[in-house]
C-alpha cells in the first residue's frame, strides 16, 4: 500500500544513457566511425594488388617495388586503423561504463526506501560492476565488429555473383537457414546466460554475507554448511554455464561443416556434365579455386558473427537486468508548503508494507520542544512511525507533515539539520571515527564533532585512541554501549531540531542512559524529542500509545 | 598417466600451485589433447581435398575421370571435415569444462579458507577487497588458464605445422621472413611490464569501486536518513572517474597493440613478394610455380596472424598471473577437523563428565592494549543461569566474547574439567554457544536460518521464542525469505529468530549477550521461562542491563571498571549498592524501567 508508485517517471534506460553518451562525445563517435570504415576500405585493396602481382608473375614479368610497397603500405595502414579503432573503442567503452554507473547511482539515490530495503548488497555490486562490464563489451567487441563482418559478407556475395551465379543462389537460399540456426543458438544461450548471471550474483552475495556473519558461522560450527550452500550456488551457475558452453562450442563446427557441404555441392554440380546445370555452375579450375576461397571467406565472418553473438547476448542479459534496476520505483519530492503547524503531524494515517496494514487511521501531533514517547507492543508499528517521519515512506492514506511539509518531500540537505535519528544498533561506515559522526558531511565542523562527542561522554575515549578522531574504525574499537553513544553523537552532530530515539536504551545501562539523556536535555531548548520504548512511566513526557 | 585411478577426490595437496589444478583435471585435459591433435592435424585435410577436387574437376573437363570419382572424393571430403569439426567441438567443450571445474574448485578452496579464518583475520582486509579477490580474480585467472590450454593447440601446434611447410618450400626465404614474428613476439614480451603495471593499478581501482558500491548498498538507509546521499553520490562519481582512467590505460595496452604486432609480423611479406617473385621467374633460390607462391604467401599470412595471437596469449597469461598472485596467499586448505566433532555432545551420552564451568581469575586484553577486566572467578553447574550486568563499557560484552576464545585470555576457564583455551576450535564449538547483539541472519528462508542445514522441524524453536504466530502470518510461513541481513523483519523479530537458531544448536554453555533487548516485557518473560525449561542440563550466561529477571537467576556477576562482584541476587542487593540502586530504580518504584527525560 505504498502510494508513491510513480513508475519510471525519469524513464532512464541503458539505451538512453548510451545515446546520451554518444551525443555528448560526438567527436569521439565520429573518430570511431572513421576508423572502422577506413579499416574496412583499406583492407579491400591488398588482395586486388596481390591479384595484379600474380597476373604479372603469370605473364613472367618482374614484381615492381611500387607494387610491393603499395601492398605492404596498405597492410600497415589497415593495421594502424585497426589499432586506432581498438584504442578509441576502449576509451568510448569506458565512457559508457562511467555513464551507466553514474546513472545507476543516481537511480539508487532516488529509490524508495522500500526498494532500498529489498536490495541485496551483493546483487547491487554485481549489477554495478559485473553487468555494466558486459555492456561495455557490447561496444568494444560486439556491435562494431558485427557491423564490419556484415559489410564483408555482402561485398563477397556480390563478387561471387559475378563468378558463379549458381553458388550465389545456393548461398542466398542458405542464408535464411543460417539465420534461423543462429537465432536458435542465440535464444538458448540468452536464457542460459540470464540463469548464469542470477546464480553468479547469488554466489557473490554469499561471500560478503559470510564475512558479516562469520561469528555465527564459527560458533555454530557451520563452516561445512556454509561451504555446501556456496557449492550449491556455484553449482547452479556452473550448470547454467555448461549449457552456454554447449551452444558456444557447437556453433562454429556446425557452420564449418556446412561450408564443406556447400563446396561439395558446387563441385558435384560442376562435375555433373549436364548443360542446363552448367549454365549456372560451370567454371574453370582457376575459378574453382577462387570460389572455394570465397566460400570460406563468407563463412568465416559468419563464424565470427557467432562469437559476437555470444558477446552481445551476455551484454543483453546485463542490459535487461540493469533496465530492471532502472525501472524500480522512485520517491518523489513535491513542494507542498502549508501554514505553520505543529512540528510533526500525523493526519488519519494508514500505512502498511505489502498488503498488511500496520497503522490504521493514526492521528497525533507533536509540538516544538515537546517530549513524547511512543509506546506499544512489539510489531505495533512504532519503528514504522519513525520511518514515516523520516520520509522513507509515504503514507497509504492521510498525511505526515513536518513543519507543514510532507515528510517525504523534505530535501536531503535539510534533513541532517532537521532530524537526529538514533537506531537500535549502530551502522558503521568505512572510515575514521570522525567519519562515523559526520558521515562524510563536510559541512559539519570539527568543533561540532568534538562537541557532539563531549556531549555523549565519548570524547575522552576517542582522544585516548592512537590517532584520536582520525583513528580508522573497526568493529572492535568500542564496546556495545560506546557504539550507541557514537550513534547519538552522529545524530547530535548537526544540531538537529528533532531527535528520534528508537529504543536506544535497549543497549544502555541505566547510568549511562541518564548521563546521555540529561546531556541531550541540556541542549534541547527548542528540540523536540520523540522516543520509542516498550516500558513507560510518568517521567517520560507525553505518551502516545500505538496499536 | 601413471596416476593411480583413485576416485577424483576434492582434495588438492598444494592448492597454491597452479600445476595441481591441471593435474586434477587430467581426464578432461586428455580429452582436450586428443581432440585438439585431431583437429589441428586435420586442418590440413581441407586444403588437401580442395586441391584434389580441383584436379578432379580439371580431369573431368578433360574427360579422364567421371562423375563417380568426384562423388567419392566429395563424400570423403565432407566426412573428413565432419570428423575434424566434431573433434573441434569436443576440444572447445572440454576446454570450457576444464575452466569451469577449475573455477569452481578454486572458489571452493577460497571460500573454504575464508570461512575458517578468524574474525580478527578477516577484519584486517576490507570486505570489498576479499570479495573481488575471491570472485573477479578467480574468473580472470581461470580465463588465463583456459586461453593457455586452448592456444597450446590452436597456436602452438598450428604454428609448428606452418613453419615446417614454409621451410619445405624455400628454407632461405622462410628463415628471412620468419625473423619478424619473433620480433613482434619480443616487443610483446617487453610490453608485458606496462601491461602488468596498468593491469595491477586497474585491479586496485576496481577493488576500491566494489568496496564503495558495497558500502553504498549496505548503508543506504543510514545515508538517506541523515541526508548524506548527495555527498556520497559525488564521492562515488570521483571513484568512477579514477576507475575510468585506470581502465582505459590498462585496456588500451591490451587491445590496441594487437594490430601493431601483426604489422610487425607481416613485414616479412616484402621479402616474399620480392624473392618469391624472383623464384617464380626462375631467377631466385628455388623454382616456383605461381601456385607455390600463393601457398607460401597464404601460409606465411596465417603464421603471422597466429603469432600476433601468441602475443595476446601472453597478455592473457600475464593478466592471470596478476590475479593468481593475489589469490595465491588465500589458497590454503583449512585443517579440517571440524565436521566429526561438530556434533554437539548431548548431555545424556557423556556420563562421566558432568559439564561444570569453573572460571578462575581470568583477565582479558585485546592485543597491545590494556586489560578490559581482570580477576573474575565464578563457577556454575548445569541448569544454572548466570546473569551479568554493569554500566556501559564495563566489559560485560567482552566477558561474553572471552568464551569464544577469539583472543587469548589469562587465567583459567575449565568446562567439564578441561581448559577452554587448550581445546581445538571444533571442540569448543561443540561446547560453547554464543549469540551477540547482531542477529547475523542470512538471506535465506526462516527455516534455513534456524536449522542451518540440520534435519528437523524449526517450529518448536520458533514457539520457544514466541515468534511462531508471526511466522505463520507471513506469506510463505517458515519458507519466507528474510532478506539480506534480515531486513524484512523487525528488530525484535530478527532478534528472536537469531535466538531460535542459537537454541536449535544447544551447547553445554550458552552465552547470550543482550538477546532480549528489543522485546517487550511480556514477551521477554515468556521467552525467558521457555529458555529456562529448555536448559535444564545446560549452563546459561545471560548478559543484560535489564534487571527484573535477575532475582530468578542462580548467580549474578556485577561488573564495573574491570572488576567483578559475584553473588546471588540477595547477596548483591546487600553488598553492592550500585546493583541495588539500579535494581530498585528499574523494578522497584512502581514503573518497569527508569526513563527520565
Amino acid at each position: 500500500m505504498i502510494n508513491n508508485i510513480n513508475k519510471n517517471n525519469r524513464s532512464n534506460s541503458v539505451a538512453k544513457i548510451i545515446l546520451y553518451t554518444i551525443k555528448s562525445r560526438l567527436l569521439l563517435s565520429f573518430a570511431i566511425v572513421f576508423a572502422v570504415v577506413m579499416a574496412i576500405v583499406t583492407s579491400l585493396f591488398p588482395p586486388l594488388i596481390l591479384g595484379d602481382i600474380i597476373d604479372a608473375m603469370t605473364a613472367q614479368q618482374a614484381v615492381t617495388w611500387g607494387m610491393i610497397l603499395a601492398y605492404f603500405g596498405l597492410t600497415v595502414l589497415t593495421g594502424l586503423m585497426e589499432a586506432a579503432r581498438e584504442g578509441l573503442l576502449t576509451v568510448f567503452g569506458q565512457k559508457i561504463t562511467h555513464a551507466l554507473r553514474s546513472g545507476l547511482m543516481d537511480k539508487f539515490t532516488r529509490l524508495t526506501a522500500d526498494c532500498l530495503n529489498k536490495q541485496e548488497p551483493g546483487a547491487v555490486v554485481s549489477r554495478f560492476v559485473g553487468d555494466v562490464d558486459t555492456v561495455e563489451a557490447l561496444f568494444t567487441s560486439g556491435i562494431i565488429s558485427m557491423f564490419a563482418d556484415a559489410c564483408r559478407i555482402i561485398s563477397i556475395l556480390a563478387v561471387i555473383w559475378f563468378h558463379n551465379k549458381g553458388l550465389a543462389i545456393v548461398l542466398v537460399v542458405l542464408l535464411p537457414f543460417l539465420f534461423w540456426f543462429t537465432r536458435h543458438v542465440q535464444k538458448n544461450m540468452l536464457s542460459a546466460q540470464i540463469e548464469n548471471r542470477r546464480a553468479v550474483s547469488r554466489a557473490s552475495g554469499h561471500v560478503p554475507e559470510t564475512l558479516h556473519n562469520i561469528r555465527t558461522v564459527h560458533t555454530l560450527g557451520k563452516e561445512r554448511y556454509m561451504e555446501q550452500r556456496y557449492d550449491e550456488y556455484i553449482g547452479e551457475s556452473y550448470h547454467a554455464m555448461e549449457k552456454t558452453n554447449f551452444y558456444d562450442a557447437i556453433y562454429s563446427p556446425a557452420i564449418l561443416i556446412l561450408n564443406a557441404v556447400v563446396v561439395a555441392v558446387v563441385m558435384l554440380f560442376s562435375a555433373s556434365g549436364n548443360p542446363a546445370v552448367l549454365t549456372l555452375f560451370g567454371m574453370s579450375a582457376g575459378t574453382a579455386v577462387a570460389v572455394m576461397n570465397y566460400i570460406s571467406q563468407i563463412f568465416s565472418p559468419v563464424e565470427s558473427l557467432g562469437m559476437e553473438i555470444q558477446t552481445i547476448q551476455s551484454a543483453l542479459a546485463g542490459v535487461k537486468r540493469i533496465d530492471e534496476f532502472l525501472e524500480q520505483n522512485e520517491f518523489e519530492k513535491q513542494d507542498t508548503k502549508a501554514p505553520n503547524e505543529p512540528v510533526v503531524r500525523f493526519d488519519n494515517v494508514t500505512f502498511g508494507y505489502d498488503d498488511k496494514n500496520i497503522l490504521n487511521n493514526l492521528s497525533f501531533e507533536v509540538r516544538t520542544g515537546e517530549q513524547v514517547t511512543l509506546s506499544g507492543r512489539t510489531g505495533a508499528g512504532k519503528s514504522t512511525i519513525f520511518k514515516l517521519i523520516l520520509g522513507l515512506y509515504r503514507p497509504g492514506q492521510g498525511s505526515v507533515t513536518i513543519d507543514g511539509v510532507n515528510s517525504a518531500d523534505i530535501p536531503d540537505k535539510a534533513k541532517r539539520r532537521l532530524f537526529g535519528y538514533v537506531e537500535q544498533s549502530f551502522h558503521m561506515v568505512p572510515g575514521t571515527v570522525k567519519d562515523q559522526i559526520t558521515l562524510f558531511d563536510e559541512s559539519i565542523t570539527m568543533d561540532e564533532v568534538k562537541k557532539a562527542a563531549e556531549l555523549t561522554g565519548l570524547d575522552d575515549a576517542i582522544m585516548s585512541l592512537p590517532d584520536g578522531y582520525d583513528t580508522k574504525c573497526t568493529a572492535d574499537l568500542f564496546s556495545q554501549g560506546q557504539w550507541q553513544l557514537l550513534s547519538i553523537a552522529r545524530a547530535a552532530a548537526a544540531q538537529p531540531k528533532m531527535l528520534l530515539l528508537d529504543e536506544i536504551t535497549a543497549n544502555l545501562d541505566a547510568d549511562t542512559e541518564q548521563t546521555v539523556l540529561s546531556a541531550l536535555k541540556r541542549v534541547s531548548e527548542n528540540r523536540t524529542v520523540i522516543s520509542i520504548s516498550h516500558r513507560v512511566n510518568a517521567s517520560t513526557g507525553r505518551i502516545i500509545t500505538v496499536g | 598417466m601413471q596416476q593411480t585411478k583413485k576416485k577424483i577426490s576434492k582434495k588438492i595437496e598444494h592448492p597454491d600451485r597452479i600445476i595441481e589444478y591441471f593435474k586434477e583435471e587430467w581426464i578432461v585435459l586428455l580429452a582436450v589433447t586428443i581432440s585438439g591433435m585431431i583437429y589441428n592435424v586435420g586442418l590440413l585435410a581441407g586444403p588437401w581435398f580442395e586441391g584434389k577436387m580441383t584436379g578432379c574437376l580439371v580431369n573431368i573437363l578433360g574427360g579422364s575421370e567421371t562423375f563417380a570419382d568426384m562423388l567419392i572424393l566429395v563424400a570423403l571430403y565432407v566426412i573428413s571435415i565432419a570428423v575434424v569439426q566434431i573433434s573441434r567441438y569436443i576440444k572447445r567443450f572440454y576446454v570450457r569444462r576444464f575452466s569451469n571445474n577449475v573455477n569452481k574448485h578454486m572458489k571452493q578452496i577460497l571460500y573454504g579458507s575464508l570461512v575458517h579464518k578468524s574474525r580478527a583475520q578477516l577484519q584486517e582486509e576490507g570486505v570489498g577487497n576479499v570479495m573481488t579477490k575471491a570472485i573477479l580474480d578467480v574468473d580472470d585467472c581461470v580465463e588465463g588458464m583456459r586461453k593457455f590450454t586452448t592456444e597450446i593447440f590452436d597456436t602452438g601446434v598450428a604454428m609448428v605445422a606452418y613453419m615446417g611447410m614454409l621451410l619445405w618450400y624455400d628454407w632461405r626465404l622462410a628463415l628471412l621472413c620468419m625473423i619478424f614474428p619473433p620480433v613482434s613476439y619480443y616487443i610483446a614480451e617487453r610490453m608485458k611490464v606496462i601491461v602488468q603495471k596498468t593491469g595491477a593499478a586497474y585491479k586496485v581501482q576496481s577493488g576500491i569501486l566494489s568496496a564503495a558500491t558495497l558500502d553504498r548498498a549496505n548503508n543506504a538507509v543510514t545515508y538517506r536518513v541523515f541526508g548524506c546521499e548527495g555527498e556520497r553520490r559525488e564521492s562515488y562519481e570521483k571513484n568512477l572517474t579514477d576507475y575510468e582512467k585506470s581502465a582505459v590505460l590498462a585496456n588500451i595496452w591490451n587491445s590496441s597493440l594487437q594490430p601493431i604486432y601483426r604489422i610487425i609480423s607481416m613485414t616479412g611479406v616484402i621479402f616474399i613478394l620480392y624473392f618469391g617473385g624472383k623464384n617464380v621467374l626462375g631467377v631466385g633460390w628455388r623454382e616456383w610455380s605461381v601456385a607455390a607462391f600463393a601457398t607460401f604467401l597464404a601460409c606465411f599470412t596465417k603464421l603471422a596472424v597466429k603469432s600476433s595471437k601468441a602475443a595476446k596469449l601472453f597478455n592473457a597469461v600475464h593478466k592471470a598471473q596478476v590475479s593468481w598472485k593475489r589469490i595465491k596467499p588465500l589458497m590454503v586448505i583449512p585443517n579440517d577437523d571440524a565436521p566429526q566433532s561438530v556434533q554437539p555432545v548431548r548431555c545424556a551420552d557423556t556420563l562421566e563428565s558432568v559439564p561444570e564451568l569453573t572460571v578462575n581469575r581470568i583477565s582479558f586484553a585485546y592485543p597491545e592494549s590494556k586489560n578490559i577486566y581482570s580477576g573474575i572467578s565464578f563457577s556454575a553447574k548445569p541448569g544454572e543461569i548466570i546473569g551479568v550486568t554493569g554500566p556501559v563499557a564495563c566489559g560485560k560484552s567482552t566477558l561474553g566474547k572471552t568464551f569464544l576464545c577469539e583472543y587469548p585470555y589469562d587465567g583459567s576457564i575449565r568446562l567439564s574439567g578441561r581448559e577452554l583455551k587448550d581445546m581445538t576450535a571444533s571442540e569448543r564449538t561443540g561446547l560453547v554457544g554464543y549469540l551477540g547483539h547482531d542477529p547475523e541472519l542470512f538471506n535465506d528462508s526462516i527455516a534455513n536460518n534456524v536449522m542451518m542445514g540440520d534435519k528437523g522441524d524449526c517450529r518448536q524453536y520458533l514457539k520457544t521464542v514466541c515468534i511462531d504466530e508471526e511466522v505463520n502470518a507471513m506469506e510463505d510461513g517458515t519458507d519466507t525469505l528474510v532478506g539480506s541481513g534480515g531486513v524484512r523483519l523487525s528488530g525484535g523479530q530478527a532478534q528472536r529468530l537469531a535466538l531460535a537458531r542459537t537454541l536449535c544448536h544447544m551447547k553445554h554453555l550458552m552465552v547470550l549477550d543482550d538477546s532480549f533487548s528489543a522485546l517487550d516485557k511480556n514477551t521477554e518473560v515468556q521467552v525467558f521461562n521457555n529458555l529456562r525449561a529448555m536448559t535444564q542440563n545446560n549452563i546459561v550466561i545471560l548478559i543484560s542491563h535489564r534487571l527484573y529477571l535477575f532475582p530468578q537467576m542462580s548467580r549474578i556477576i556485577w561488573m564495573d571498571g574491570g572488576r567483578a562482584i559475584v553473588g546471588t541476587h540477595e547477596q548483591l542487593m546487600e553488598q553492592c549498592p550500585e546493583y541495588a540502586n539500579l535494581y530498585l530504580e528499574q523494578a522497584g518504584g512502581g514503573s518497569d524501567e527508569k526513563w527520565q527525560m
